[in-house]
């Protein structure tokens, strides 16, 4: 038996004709008007400002790449500005779009926040170099959370970054020939390196033994010393949450450094995303981060409805709320149970405990729409179907329930000696370093920046619902655990607000471009069924141009950035996952941890390797 | 007839321990698998079998029929030895724990805590010697953890020793248990017994010190390579441990096979002793259920700089107390 | 009385017979499926960078020599504790200035800082205090 050529051949494609038909392509409008923001970034950089304003109601500024780094550097340490993180770094490849003459093909698109400020600025950037071989400068002088988003633009997009410390593939193998997410790169086109004919020798053998193939011996990280121990931990491994390889060099129980080898699970979301029309893309969020499917939901679903304009009832708004709340109690639960059995191994018993409360949740969600896990109700204007009678009891039986259990697993954890002796001083982020390498979510807040997305740039109607965002200044694990349950009992109260609340109305909008008609329409109306041929046939038109829009999930801010060219599918899409941009802490808080910490502080910044490798 | 007291006798005596120690081992699996389940808000299991008495004897047939796999970079012969080495002594050390009255479960040799401590020194070879054959980082880690923990909570478990053999007065388990004690002896052990059984924990990897097999760092441990057989060796090994470890307790803290009448009618010894060994394992699993499990620094430190100095105090003030009251 | 021990001889040698046998029995009974990757060292599904024979930290060692220090001494109390009530306070007193002398070596042992495994340095730790009190005599 042979070998399986694991590595597939370099082939050249030839350039395809856009799928998104029909519609002509458009490039994004640039921004107008002008901010306070924009006017001081304007009044100093002049002339290297290409465009500045709104854009969708974002402060966007089109900047030269000469000036990118100086730009960042400013808007960080002008008091005025106070941009004090990087949110996101996607890009675009603008083969397809008529572009200007001149113009290079790729744009490297950049996401910050100011939290004191509670201001987003959009940075878009030309890139320097041939359309060949595109070359941008790399921010992570000037934000270290621009690493792993940058390298991640390198690998998918083929961009190089000047001045980046690490730049290597992250998410596809390191000897793979392409760069997927540029245009002339079709969908599926590769060859399958595991694909079997009737042909091949190894079909006799299928199923009786694993494939023949050599295994791959792994390539040392850079800055890593042989003679220290080094070990693989992962894919395969009890706790690293899903098949996240992390490679740890050890000097006896005392961890050197941590390296994460990710894009085992990479499933090229971005790529499918543009071969997708849009309201089928929902059922792609629900992969992404699997624990928390109605989240992704929700953050897919305002991007596109921010870009369309559309009006979402009231209803729909508070069911939204109230699958969301739901959904972070689900999902902080099994990070609860998970976390305790990684730090202690008999955490098996909350382990247990945790998991039949997330059952219940689980149980509602089958309620409204029949899936418990990939839930795909949150849908372009509004929600799938209505919630039925029963639903609303049933969530308020939970509420009744759940704090008391609550209370009983804190009686478990939060005072025991034991617990608290693993937790305190392991794994601790400083402010400066959480804002500095992008971190959100309650690892944002187990550091002590008070922000909530929810609270400081609300949506969804969360400005009418009355809760705390819990904040530690602990910066350790234990600081974020503190964080995590009381944000599950926060996620209580705004549930019994909205159950309370509850308007009624129709769960999704009426705008017949956006939503199907509802089904007895179609036998009375000729203009429904028009309506109804054209949603289903073509799908929602967005007009040109492009939005970021970022919601708190559970994990932490999950942004999606779509670049739309007027057709029924969106050009661009990407996916800012809280958990890639979070897990690129670990080799922080690993700096001089025991192997045990290691296992702990992966549990603490709570990943969901489907968002990671996306 | 000689021959027959020397051989035939201790042969069928070693036939039945090993009996008694295989099966409790096999339902000391189920035992814990159902309590633990209970713990869980589960069922556990329950297929085979009513109640799922007969899990483990599928459990051991599948071990049986398992393919027999060495590993290409282990060292052989070192590698094979190690789980016999891990078991034999947990087999044997049950020879001077007394059953019923006058009756020893092999031999009255008058050095039982030696022998007690003897064997329970040659546990951690098997340990350390699978992990070094390994050849493995992971086995190599659980290996070093094992070793330096095992020989670290020997030490607070010496001292114990110690101060309990300053009141029997003898090396023999049989005389420890039909000795009569007074009072304050009574009151005086059972204040060790905490201590005492912390650093039984510790040597027989219990949880929360099951850290040289810690799954949710070193994957198995020592144990990573070996599967099929081998790996069930290590388990029986570490379950007869309980279960010794139990006895040996019951032995010392709670007087042994003794209770009301267990002089008079020889068969109730042996009942009351498993009546004490059951409950003591539930002990065990109880801690497996709900106790966290520390950092391996920190068990190392509450080993050295707790547990050894309250040995230490413990034994002086049982010195002095004896000197004074006896 | 030697022939005493001969129960436990027979014990030793059948617990070995049936480690034996037991680990004999797969040989026979179990499937043969031979296979490259099954005879792999397994890390995690990655073939590791090296080999696990290496030097590794002292103080694995450390550990190893304090407890022989101390378990030898321990050792000598085990006879000491059978007689210690027929010799009553002579005894006492003998084994108080013995296990003295071991308590000085204990707590030097402490102090030199033997006995810590080192975790990772946190707030209230030993260093990080004693940095602080530094900084504070410089004040002064």
């Amino acid at each position: 038996m042979s070998p399986l050529n694991v590595s597939p051949k370099r082939r050249e494609y030839e350039v395809l004709p856009s799928l998104n038909v029909p519609g002509i392509p458009a490039v994004a409008p640039l921004p107008t008007g002008e901010t306070e923001d924009t006017r001081r970034i304007v009044e100093r950089f002049g002339q290297d400002i290409l465009a500045a304003g709104l854009h969708n109601g974002l402060q966007t500024v089109i900047v030269k790449p000469e000036r990118l780094v100086e730009l960042a550097q400013f808007i960080k340490d002008e008091p005025k500005l106070a941009y004090e993180t990087i949110i996101d770094v996607s890009s675009v490849d603008r083969l397809e779009l008529p572009i200007p003459e001149g113009e290079p093909r790729f744009q490297t698109v950049y996401q910050f926040r100011s939290y004191r400020r509670k201001q987003h600025l959009m940075v878009i950037s030309p890139t320097q170099g041939d359309d060949e071989h595109p070359r941008a400068p790399s921010l992570t002088p000037v934000f270290r959370g621009a690493t792993w988003p940058e390298r991640e633009v390198y690998d998918l997009m083929g961009i190089t970054f000047d001045g980046h410390p690490d730049l290597r593939r992250i998410l596809m193998p390191a000897h793979w020939p392409y760069h997927p997410l540029q245009k002339q790169i079709p969908l599926g086109g590769e060859e399958v390196p595991f694909s079997l004919t009737w042909d091949d020798p190894e079909f006799e053998t299928l199923g009786t033994q694993i494939l023949p193939a050599e295994s791959v011996k792994p390539t040392l990280p850079p800055g890593m010393n042989r003679r220290h121990m080094i070990i693989n931990m992962g894919p395969h491994h009890p706790s690293t949450h899903g098949v996240l390889r992390l490679v740890v060099e050890l000097d006896g129980e005392r961890v050197i450094k941590v390296d994460p080898d990710l894009g085992y699970l990479h499933s090229g979301f971005e790529k499918t995303g543009e071969h997708k029309r849009y309201k089928d893309f929902v059922y792609y969020t629900d992969r992404m981060d699997y624990l928390s499917a109605m989240n992704n939901n929700l953050g897919y679903v305002l991007t596109v409805e921010a870009m369309l304009g559309v009006e979402i009832p009231e209803r729909a708004q508070v069911i939204r709320v109230i699958m969301g709340e739901l959904q972070r109690i689900a999902s902080h639960l099994l990070w609860l149970a998970t976390h305790a059995l990684d730090v202690s191994g008999t955490g098996m018993s909350l382990l247990m405990y945790a998991t039949r409360e997330r059952e219940l949740i689980l149980d509602l969600f089958e309620l409204v729409c029949g899936a418990r896990l990939t839930t795909s109700y949150i849908r372009i204007g509004g929600v799938w179907r209505d919630v039925p009678d029963i639903f609303l009891d049933r969530v308020r039986h939970f509420i009744q329930t759940f704090p008391g259990r609550l209370a009983e697993y804190e009686a478990m954890l939060t005072e025991s000696p034991v617990w608290r002796e693993r937790l305190e001083g392991i794994g601790v982020i400083s402010r400066e370093d959480a804002l500095n390498m992008g971190l959100t979510g309650p690892m944002l807040r187990g550091s002590g920046v008070d922000w909530d997305l929810r609270r400081d740039m609300p949506y969804s109607g969360y400005e009418n619902y009355d809760f705390v965002v819990p904040v530690s200044q602990r910066g350790d694990s234990y600081g974020r655990y503190l964080v995590r349950m009381e944000e599950m009992r926060q996620s209580v109260r705004i549930l019994e607000q909205a159950v309370a609340n509850l308007p009624d109305g129709p769960y999704k909008t009426n705008d017949r471009k956006v939503a199907l008609p509802p089904r007895p329409e179609l036998d009375l109306s000729m203009e429904a069924l028009i309506h109804h041929f054209k949603l289903v046939t073509e799908g929602i038109h967005v007009p040109p141009g492009m939005y970021y829009h970022g919601i708190e999930a559970s994990k932490g801010e999950l942004g999606f950035f779509i670049y739309s060219d007027g057709s029924g599918r969106p050009y661009r899409l990407h996916v800012r996952g809280p958990s890639f941009n979070n897990l690129y802490a670990l080799d922080h808080m690993c700096q001089g941890a025991m192997l045990s910490d290691v296992v702990t502080n992966i549990g603490s910044v709570d990943i969901v390797l489907g968002e990671v490798d996306r | 007839m000689d021959w027959l007291n020397l051989i035939v006798f201790p042969i069928l005596r070693t036939v039945v321990l090993f009996l008694v120690l295989l099966t409790g081992f096999a339902y000391l699996t189920w035992f814990e698998r159902k309590l633990l389940a209970r713990f869980h808000v589960r069922y556990g299991p329950n297929r085979a079998g009513k109640f799922g008495l007969l899990q483990p004897v599928a459990d051991a047939v599948k071990a049986m029929f398992k393919e027999e796999i060495v590993p290409s970079h282990v060292d052989k012969p070192i590698y094979l030895v190690a789980p016999a080495l891990a078991l034999i002594p947990a087999l044997i050390i049950w020879a001077v724990i007394p059953v019923a009255k006058d009756t020893p479960a092999i031999a009255d040799v008058g050095i039982g805590f030696l022998w007690i401590l003897a064997v329970a020194g040659l546990e951690s070879y098997g340990l350390i010697l699978a992990g070094w054959s390994s050849n493995n980082n992971y086995s190599l880690l659980g290996a070093l953890r094992s070793s330096a923990q095992m020989i670290s909570y020997e030490l607070p478990l010496g001292l114990f020793l110690v101060s309990i053999l300053i009141l029997a007065g003898s090396f023999s388990l049989v005389e420890l248990v039909d000795n009569p004690r007074a009072w304050w002896e009574w009151l005086w052990l059972w204040v060790a017994f905490p201590f005492f059984f912390i650093c039984i924990l510790a040597e027989t990897n219990r949880s929360p010190f099951d850290l040289p097999e810690t799954e949710n760092e070193l994957v198995a441990g020592y144990q990573t390579e070996y599967g099929g057989i081998k790996f069930s060796l290590f388990y029986m090994a570490e379950y007869i441990n309980m279960i010794t470890t139990s006895a040996i307790m019951a032995t010392l803290f709670f007087g042994g096979w003794r209770g009301p009448f267990a002089e008079e009618i020889v068969w109730l010894g042996p009942v009351y002793l498993f009546i004490k060994v059951v409950v003591l394992l539930f002990l065990f699993v109880w801690v497996r259920a709900s106790i966290s499990r520390p950092r391996y620094d920190q068990l190392m430190r509450f080993g050295w700089k707790f547990l050894l100095p309250v040995g230490i105090v413990y034994m002086a003030i049982t010195a002095v107390l004896a000197v004074l009251l006896k | 009385m030697a022939i005493d021990y001969l129960p436990l001889l027979i014990l030793i040698i059948l617990a070995m017979g049936f480690a034996a046998i037991a680990m004999g029995l797969p040989a026979v009974l179990g499937p043969k499926l031979p296979n490259k990757q099954k005879y792999e060292p397994y890390e995690s599904g990655i073939i590791p960078f090296a080999d696990a024979r290496r030097r590794f930290p002292v103080q694995y060692y450390l550990v190893a020599m304090l407890f022989v220090v101390f378990d030898i001494e321990v050792i000598f109390l085990y006879p000491w504790a059978v007689i210690l009530n027929r010799l009553g306070l002579f005894a006492l007193v003998e084994m108080a200035i013995f296990l003295l002398i071991l308590l000085v070596g204990y707590v030097y042992c402490w102090k030199r800082g033997a006995l810590d495994w080192g975790g990772q340095v946190r707030p209230g730790d030993d260093v990080v205090e004693s940095q602080v009190v530094e900084s504070q005599v410089e004040e002064e």
